[in-house]
Parts: C-alpha cells; sequence; structure tokens
C-alpha cells in the first residue's frame, strides 16, 4: 500500500511537470493547448535522436519552438478577430496531430525510450527508482521557481495582470502579446521536461500525446486551475490514483482511471464557466 | 414539390450520391472506395452537427461509431439478431452514452466538453481492447452476417447512400425546427437561450445524443460490410478525421463535412505515405481556422454573395464557430 502511494507520487510529479503549462494557458489566455503532450513527445523523440547533452537541449529546443509556433497562431487568430476560446483550442489539436503524424514519418512507431539508472534505491524498505527522485525534485524546483516569479517579479505581476484583465493591462503599458506568446513558449519548455522524464522512466511512443495532454489536464484541474502548488498536488493526486489502480486491479482498469479521473472531476467541479460559458463576451 | 424546395441540402445530396453510383457501379474497387468513403462521411456528418450546430466540440465521434459497431456485431454474432435490430442496437447505444455524458456535465462549457469527450474517446478504445470475453480484445470479432438481400458491394452503396440522405434529410429538418432554432441561439448566447425559456442542457444534450446515434448508424454499415470488427477499425483516428474533415468543410453548414470528406478522400490518393495523413489533416485544419474559419463552404458562400452584391458587408455574424 506504502509502496504504491509513493511510488504514485513520484509518477505524479511528472504529471505535475504537464500540468503546470495548462494551469498557466488556461489562466492568461483562456484557452486549452492540446498540443502540449506533442510538444513532450517532440522533445523526446529529438533527444533520442541527438546523443548525449546536446540531444537534451536540441529536444527542448524543439518543444520550445513548436510551441512558439502555436503562440504565434494564437495571436494571429486574435488579429483576425477571434474571440471563441474553442478555436485555438481545436487549432492546437490540429497541430498536435501534425506533430505526432511528423515524429511517425520521421522516427516510425519506435518508443523512445532510455535508462537513466538501473540501480534501485532501497529506503525504509521501499523499492524506489532514482529516476522518481529525480523527477521529484525536478517538480519541486520548476514549482518553487514559478511560484517565485508569479508573484515576487515585475514579470509575474504583469502576467498576472494580463490574466485578469487583458485590456486594462495593455492600458497599463504592458506588452499583453508578448507576454501571452510567452506563455505559450513557457509551456512547451514545461512540457518538453515532462517528455524528457518520461523518455527516461517508463518511455512513449508517437500514439502518447493526446493521453499526456488529458492527464495533465486531469491534474490542473482536480484542485482547480489556479496555481501552479495545486497543479503540483493535482499531479500527486493523479499518480496515486493511477499506481493504486495499477496495483490493485488488472491492466485494463489502470489504464481507464487518468481518463475516469477526468471525467469525474469535469461531472463534478464547475470547470470553465468563468467567462467561457459559450456566451458573447 | 414545396418539400424538395424546403431541403435544398437534401436535393443536392441526393443529386451527389445518384452521380457517385452510376460513375463508380461498374467498378468494384471504386465501389468500394464509395462505400467507405460513405461511411466516414457519415461520420463526418455527424460530427459537424455536434460541433457546427451544437458547439460541442466532440473527439469521440469515432468511439460513438465504434460502439454501435460493436453493438450491431455481437448482436448479430452472439444473438442471433437480424440486421434491422441491429440498427436498433446501434442508435440507441451511442445515443444513451452521449446523452448520458452531456448530462454529467454540470454547465457544458466548450472546453469541458471537447476534454470530456476525448477522455470518452479513450476510455471506449481501452474497453475495445481489454473486454477480451464480449469483444474479442485485439482479435476483434469476425464472421459478422451480411444483411440478407444486400450482400453486393454495389448494394451496400446504395444502403450508404439511402442512409446518407436521410440522415442529410433529417438533419435539415431539425435545422429547420424549433429544437434546431434553439441549437443555433445557444451557439451564439447561452444567456439569451435561457432567457428565451430554452432548456439549454437538454436541448445541447439531444443534440449529442442525436449526433451520437447518426455515428453509431456509420458504425451498424461498417461492421456488416467489412464483417470483422477490431479495436483498430474504428479509433480516435476516426474521430480526428472526422471532426477535421467536417470543420474544413464548413462545420456550420450541412453539407460542410460531405464536401470535406469527399475531397479529402480524393485528395489522400496523393500523398506520399500513410503516416504523413496526419500531417497533412492538422496542417490543413491550422491553415483553414486562419484563413477561413467557415470552412469551404463558408469561403464560398462569402465570395460567392460578395460577388452577387446583394450584402455588400455583411459582418460575419457567426464568424466564432
Amino acid at each position: 500500500m506504502l509502496e504504491f502511494v509513493v511510488r504514485g507520487l513520484l509518477l505524479g510529479s511528472v504529471l505535475g511537470i504537464l500540468a503546470l503549462p495548462m494551469g498557466l494557458l488556461f489562466t492568461t489566455v483562456r484557452t486549452i493547448d492540446f498540443a502540449v503532450g506533442a510538444y513532450a513527445l517532440l522533445a523526446a523523440a529529438v533527444a533520442a535522436a541527438v546523443p548525449g547533452l546536446p540531444g537534451l537541449a536540441a529536444g527542448l529546443l524543439c518543444a520550445v519552438g513548436a510551441a512558439g509556433v502555436m503562440g504565434s497562431l494564437y495571436l494571429l487568430l486574435r488579429r483576425f478577430g477571434c474571440e471563441d476560446a474553442i478555436v485555438p483550442a481545436l487549432m492546437s489539436f490540429g497541430l498536435a496531430v501534425a506533430i505526432a503524424s511528423l515524429v511517425l514519418l520521421i522516427w516510425g512507431t519506435q518508443p523512445f525510450l532510455r535508462e537513466g539508472f538501473s540501480t534501485f534505491l532501497s529506503i525504509a524498505g521501499l523499492r524506489i527508482s532514482p529516476q522518481g527522485l529525480v523527477d521529484l525534485a525536478i517538480e519541486l524546483g520548476i514549482v518553487a521557481t514559478l511560484q517565485a516569479v508569479l508573484h515576487r517579479t515585475d514579470l509575474g505581476r504583469m502576467m498576472r495582470a494580463t490574466a485578469a484583465n487583458p485590456a486594462g493591462a495593455a492600458l497599463a503599458a504592458i506588452p499583453v502579446e508578448a507576454l501571452q506568446f510567452a506563455t505559450f513558449a513557457a509551456g512547451g519548455l514545461l512540457a518538453g521536461v515532462a517528455g524528457l522524464l518520461i523518455m527516461y522512466s517508463s518511455g512513449l511512443d508517437f500514439t502518447a500525446p493526446l493521453g499526456l495532454t488529458l492527464s495533465g489536464f486531469g491534474a490542473s484541474i482536480i484542485f482547480g486551475i489556479g496555481s501552479p502548488l495545486r497543479a503540483m498536488l493535482g499531479g500527486f493526486a493523479m499518480g496515486t490514483a493511477e499506481a493504486l489502480g495499477a496495483g490493485y486491479s488488472s491492466g485494463m482498469v489502470a489504464g481507464m482511471v487518468p481518463f475516469a479521473f477526468v471525467l469525474i472531476v469535469l461531472a463534478t467541479t464547475r470547470f470553465g464557466e468563468h467567462g467561457l460559458a459559450g456566451d458573447r463576451l | 414539390m414545396t418539400l424538395l424546395r424546403a431541403h435544398p441540402n437534401t436535393l443536392v445530396a441526393v443529386a451527389l450520391c445518384a452521380c457517385v453510383i452510376l460513375a463508380v457501379r461498374s467498378d468494384p474497387a471504386w465501389t468500394d472506395t464509395a462505400v467507405l468513403t460513405g461511411i466516414d462521411t457519415l461520420i463526418a456528418l455527424s460530427a459537424g452537427l455536434s460541433f457546427g450546430q451544437a458547439g460541442i466540440l466532440s473527439m469521440a465521434q469515432g468511439a460513438f461509431a465504434a460502439l454501435g459497431a460493436y453493438a450491431a456485431a455481437l448482436a448479430a454474432i452472439r444473438l442471433g439478431l437480424p440486421g434491422a435490430a441491429g440498427l436498433a442496437l446501434a442508435l440507441a447505444v451511442p445515443a444513451a452514452i452521449g446523452y448520458a455524458l452531456a448530462r454529467a456535465l454540470i454547465r457544458l462549457s466548450p472546453l469541458a466538453t471537447a476534454l470530456a469527450t476525448l477522455a470518452l474517446g479513450s476510455l471506449v478504445d481501452i474497453v475495445l481492447r481489454g473486454w477480451e470475453s464480449l469483444t474479442g480484445g485485439y482479435i476483434g470479432l469476425a464472421g459478422i452476417p451480411g444483411l440478407g438481400l444486400i450482400n453486393t458491394p454495389l448494394g451496400y452503396l446504395l444502403l450508404v447512400c439511402a442512409m446518407l440522405c436521410i440522415s442529410v434529410f433529417g438533419y435539415e429538418n431539425l435545422m429547420h425546427s424549433r429544437h434546431g432554432r434553439a441549437l443555433n441561439v445557444i451557439r451564439h448566447d447561452r444567456a439569451r437561450a435561457r432567457a428565451d425559456g430554452v432548456d439549454v442542457n437538454a436541448v445541447l444534450s439531444t443534440a449529442l445524443a442525436l449526433s451520437a446515434a447518426m455515428a453509431g448508424s456509420a458504425g451498424w454499415v461498417y461492421a456488416h460490410y467489412i464483417s470483422y470488427l477490431g479495436p483498430d477499425s474504428l479509433t480516435t483516428n476516426t474521430s480526428i478525421a472526422a471532426l477535421l474533415t467536417a470543420v474544413i468543410g464548413g462545420a456550420g453548414y450541412i453539407l460542410g463535412p460531405v464536401f470535406g470528406t469527399v475531397l479529402f478522400e480524393a485528395l489522400q490518393r496523393f500523398l506520399p505515405a500513410q503516416e504523413a495523413q496526419g500531417l497533412f489533416y492538422g496542417g490543413a485544419l491550422v491553415v483553414i481556422l486562419l484563413v477561413a474559419r467557415q470552412g469551404l463552404l463558408g469561403l464560398a458562400a462569402t465570395s460567392w454573395r460578395g460577388r452577387r452584391r446583394l450584402r455588400p458587408v455583411q459582418a460575419p455574424a457567426s464568424a466564432a464557430v
């Protein structure tokens, strides 16, 4: 039991990293980027193709680049007078399909997997993968940094102002469009980090993006989509649920846990109501 | 005559089907392609109904089709029921699940429904693969019997065309009805619809249920035509392709998904590799959303209207599909 919980917490740290871009994007630009999972895949695929540390950097760079494309497309849509949140979401979906197809075209159906550590640590009688601890440490670092940036710096203040009231922020000489673009790019970076970590633990292939997007999204809405801290906790909750499902039931039920989780959360919370209930603003 | 005049879309659909039947009837390979295209068109039409009219971005149309197909196949193989009973099941099962899903979401905000349908599609996929005693797991179900009299590809083509025309007719009738008008009000302004006395949740849920039933009927033909059904037959890829072709053709127009699908099936023949399909679909979607958010039919309608100078500067009132 305890082992499953610990394993779930470690698994949840990656989900938490995936959840962060969802929360950031939803609060600042009020839409969903369905391509987050695809950025993660792209990062892993490129990193697997190029050996060593430069590969990791190249992977992250590609993920940020792809997210930058999405950010530019979003800004273009806004310039063309699109106010609807669902259109950029649909567009990011198209981008996700295109990226997955590109990866399939170049690298084929092989999974991207790399062994980081071959030994297991044994702490208080529990077998723990060192990779999980690395994931956890990276996530704690990212969450702390994000939290500090959002609440302690001018950049964070401007981001929060853009989220609360784009028109007002623009009047206060805040570069709203640049910030929105930067949010997309930061989302790409975070997704890229998550993709690399997944590559070092369970691996992923070209079918992964939509599942990753959904898991990350599920983690980001459990405790409310507002802050990095909540995204992290959501990731832990989701990871624990997955690990418990895997430990106490068949493979089929374990696979269903994240999706069932998303459905239950969507059915019981009032997600997406604020300014998105379909009314023209 | 008034019946025909009130249904221009149905007329176009019937004419299109007639042309296709006449063109391909003597070539078995083309007939086969036409049947499969017809099934894809039916699924795309259902995606158009849910997204274009109800504003529900459904990423589960392929899953609904799979549910219908499995329901029909199991009824035929395990219970020995006739095709008509299978059709009833193929309509009812997806409709019930679609309705329940929509009712479970409290406020049915567009982003929430998009995510929920995506999750549902993944769940259906896992169950179809995992529940081996019922669905045959990875091996699938083989030996699904044909539909009595209809046993040639041409027969199936006639059946698909008939179903397509009936669906377009029903869709067009729906949009002329109180229910359809309520849907259009909801898509533009929910608060207004509520103030007008429209039960928003009930209307939207019914729309998703209808769309799911339409996809389910496509699954029914698919199962009987191919006579084999596996977890890879109607997948998330089917959902994605249906949604993308519907949007590219023009989801707000009844015939938009039909044109989108036919166009894409034709263009696909020039693709270098099967793997490039996603790149092609995704890229086309991005471009069309930037250039013409109303889809190709919307683009055609706008330029046609512009040339005739009937309404020179009509603001795209429903630009935000």
